[in-house]
């Protein structure tokens, strides 16, 4: 088990992608969270997961629970903006009657899930029944107007238009239908964040069972962190059944040193605002939700 | 010369109530009052004002054991009033729910009864939680039983204490297709632990029904043949859900209720002439201590055709199917006798719901302050709610619930029975104490002043 103060613990860290060429099609990078949940499913180890599927706008995902392989492939790729997965748990175990949920979040999701596991109040019955959850890396999150402002204004593409978003390489992608490439800067983007992600310390959901993110690797791979006894068990199953191809993660570039200062980053920076927020008004600061 | 003993308070149910005896030389009881002494909740008034949304909500909140029932009632009364019909399907998830409901409380009412009865054929009385068999195997299948009918109320209702789903004019989500096969399976498994724990508990109460004496806190008392027996009328307003005033025939008639005060009916100021300190927990209150029934009892007394009516699974199978047996052991073989019926209906249920249908009304009106009201046969009997909503939000509300009913009704059938048996016979009523405690009126002389709750 190695302890990081910035990467939390885990087991194993390692660069990979799904062997599946139907799931790569559609993913983000490496379509770990696709192919992680479409394993368990089809082994039984969940009976359904909650993922961002697609919402009434384009890019606007809606929580759903995904409970056939064909439905998580609806809920491909990265939308940036919020889902509130957490709000279907305790659904999921009612009017969809699972046993075992599996669950996708961002960091923020995966300590709410935590607490909820070890306070369930109002989610009676529900801690037991979280089977596996998986965490994604998240820098900070946009409100669905920011991102339409970001694709329409900025990017000046219609949300129709628009087949894949990404954060890299310092910078806000587009990728329309008709082949064009916009990128924007990441200083433009900063000002439509949420202003709540800036009070938050976990960069690679330090809480999930297996948390997986695009940083330190090469594009069409993922960063791999298996943090728990529960994911490190789905993960050594997925991987002896072939479902992923992997790399040690020291054989990669960026590897690790990316990951590691960008969650320095991060935590710095929103430690600074916490501090910020603690002298905040008169004679009387906000609360530091992490104290 | 008559004797009082006061048992305070009575245990093993749920609330705070207690027995106040009139005794003959020979221990048996010449009268007997059994009242409500739980402090007032306040939900009647606390509705006032709220949206018709809120008030079932905070009216399930009256009690953690049947919240299911009065959620429904209130639901329903809200309906009753705003002239809401419910999809099909949506009456069926209730349906589900209310079965669950029955199944899990009659279970958990089976643990507090035990105690009194023996195992069939020998002078041991059952502890429920013993380890040793055969005590052991039921009393684990009781658990099972209740974890069963507590993950389907959770299915269907959202939660199994304050379901959240029952909204005015259905029901939040339709199920699932995996959901309704887990209810399913769920409801197989039942049915078959639910038959076998039905045939138990039968043989339990007809052995004690046979049994010339029961040993009680060290004293050896005589059962007689009639322990419980009464001669006031049963009341039921369905054989397993419920009935409203939207009904075609509704099955329950508020011109027939009537509620008087506390002060008419049970006995004035006493004192009491004797103790017993080895009666179970705690012995009976100390000799010289004063009662007074007429002014402790939290209830308001409700009559149906102007008598006490007994509520519960003996009226309904009294009233529907014939059911004439009476007696306590009665009363909760007809209990039992509810267990596989519940079962069988949530199969049918699952059978009959349509999984993509809407389960909300297409449309709910707001209200114009009409008398709604809506019966639920709750585990322990018919729990009727009264509204009025007008625009949405609610004007009057009131709560009749089931052992508000059978408080005078229990009260009678204390008559003839040894002293040491009354709480046996109180038990029988599966008391629910906490809901049925009303608002009442006091006066400058500190007589109580009914409340009249239908202008």
């Amino acid at each position: 088990m190695v302890q990081d103060i910035f990467l939390g613990n885990y087991t194993s860290c390692v660069a990979a992608r799904s062997t599946n060429r139907a799931i790569l099609a559609g993913s983000q990078d490496g379509g770990i969270v696709t192919q992680l949940f479409a394993f368990a499913l089809e082994e039984g180890i969940i009976d359904g997961a909650i993922v961002a599927g697609p919402g009434d706008e384009p890019y606007r995902p809606r929580p759903m629970v995904a409970t056939t392989v064909a439905e998580l492939y609806a809920a491909r790729g990265t939308k940036y903006n919020i889902c509130p997965n957490v709000s279907f748990i305790k659904e999921a175990t009612r009017s969809y009657g699972l046993d075992r949920v599996g669950i996708v979040g961002t960091p923020c999701q995966m300590q709410a899930i935590r607490k909820g596991q070890l306070y369930p109040v109002g989610l009676r019955d529900v801690p037991d029944k979280i089977a596996l959850a998986i965490g994604i890396f998240c820098m900070e999150n946009f409100p669905y107007q920011s991102i339409v402002q970001l694709v329409e204004d900025h990017a000046n593409t219609k949300m129709e238009n628009v087949v894949k978003m990404d954060i890299g390489k310092g910078k806000f992608w587009v990728y329309t239908e008709r082949g064009a490439v916009i990128q924007l800067p990441l200083k433009i983007t900063h000002k439509y964040e949420q202003p709540g992600c800036h009070v938050c310390l976990d960069y690679v959901a330090n809480l999930g069972d297996v948390s997986t993110g695009s940083v330190g690797t090469p594009d069409g791979w993922s960063t791999v962190f298996v943090r728990s006894k529960k994911g490190n068990d789905v993960w050594s199953k997925a991987m002896a059944a072939g479902c992923f191809e992997t790399k040690p993660i020291e054989e990669v570039k960026p590897g690790l040193e990316l990951v590691t200062k960008l969650a320095t980053e991060k935590i710095t920076k929103n430690r600074k605002t916490l501090e910020e927020r603690a002298s905040f008004g008169v004679a009387k600061g906000l609360r530091n939700p992490y104290i | 010369m008559s004797k009082v003993i006061e048992i305070s308070p009575t245990t093993r149910h749920e609330g705070h109530s207690k027995l106040v005896l009139k005794v003959d030389d020979q221990g048996i009881i010449e009268r007997g009052d059994w009242l409500s002494i739980t402090p007032v909740r306040g939900i009647e008034k606390l509705a006032i004002g709220k949206t018709a949304e809120q008030v079932p909500k905070i009216a399930s909140r009256v009690c953690g054991i049947c919240p299911i029932a009065h959620c429904l009632a209130g639901v329903e009364a809200m309906e009753a009033s705003m002239g809401v019909y419910i999809p099909d399907d949506a009456y069926l998830l209730r349906v589900i729910l209310q079965c669950a409901n029955r199944v899990h409380s009659h279970a958990l009412h089976n643990i507090l009864s035990l105690p009194d009865m023996y195992i069939p054929g020998t002078d041991t009385k059952i502890n429920p939680f013993t380890p040793e068999e055969p005590v052991r195997s039921v009393a684990k299948r009781i658990q099972r039983i209740r974890e069963i009918a507590q993950t389907i109320g959770e299915i269907s209702g959202g939660e199994c204490i304050h379901p959240s789903n029952p909204r005015v004019g259905g029901m939040y989500k339709n199920l699932q297709p995996r959901a309704v096969s887990k209810v399913y399976d769920l409801a197989k498994e039942g049915v078959v632990l639910a038959r076998d724990h039905m045939e138990f508990m039968i043989a339990v109460f007809r052995n004690y029904q046979k049994r010339d004496w029961a040993e009680v806190g060290g004293m050896k008392v005589d059962i007689p043949d009639t322990l419980g027996y009464h001669n006031q009328g049963y009341m039921a307003a369905d054989p397993l859900y419920g009935s409203s005033s939207l009904d075609e025939n509704p099955r329950w008639d508020p011109a027939r209720w009537n509620e008087t005060r506390p002060w008419d009916w049970y006995m004035g100021e006493m004192e009491i002439t004797d103790d017993y300190p080895e009666y179970p927990i705690g012995g009976t209150t100390p000799k010289g201590a004063k009662a007074w029934p007429q002014m402790e009892a939290c209830t308001g007394v409700p009559l149906y055709d102007g008598q006490p009516v007994e509520v519960g699974p003996r009226a309904r199978l009294n009233v529907f199917r014939g059911y004439d047996e009476k007696g306590t052991m009665a009363q909760q073989i007809a209990r039992s006798m509810e267990f596989p019926d519940s079962f069988y209906k949530i199969i049918e249920c699952c059978d009959a719901l349509n999984t993509s249908a809407s389960v909300m009304a297409d449309e709910v009106p707001q209200g114009d302050g009409s008398l709604g009201w809506a019966a639920n046969e709750a585990p322990r009997g018919c729990d009727v709610h009264l509204a009025r909503v007008l625009d949405g939000r609610v004007q009057f509300y009131s709560m009749l619930v089931p052992t508000t009913w059978n408080f005078p009704t229990c009260s009678r059938a204390l008559t003839g029975a040894p002293w040491q048996l009354a709480e046996v016979i109180m038990r029988g009523y599966d008391p629910c104490v906490s809901c049925a405690t009303h608002m009442i009126v006091v006066d400058e002389d500190k007589r109580l002043v009914a409340e009249k709750l239908i202008q």
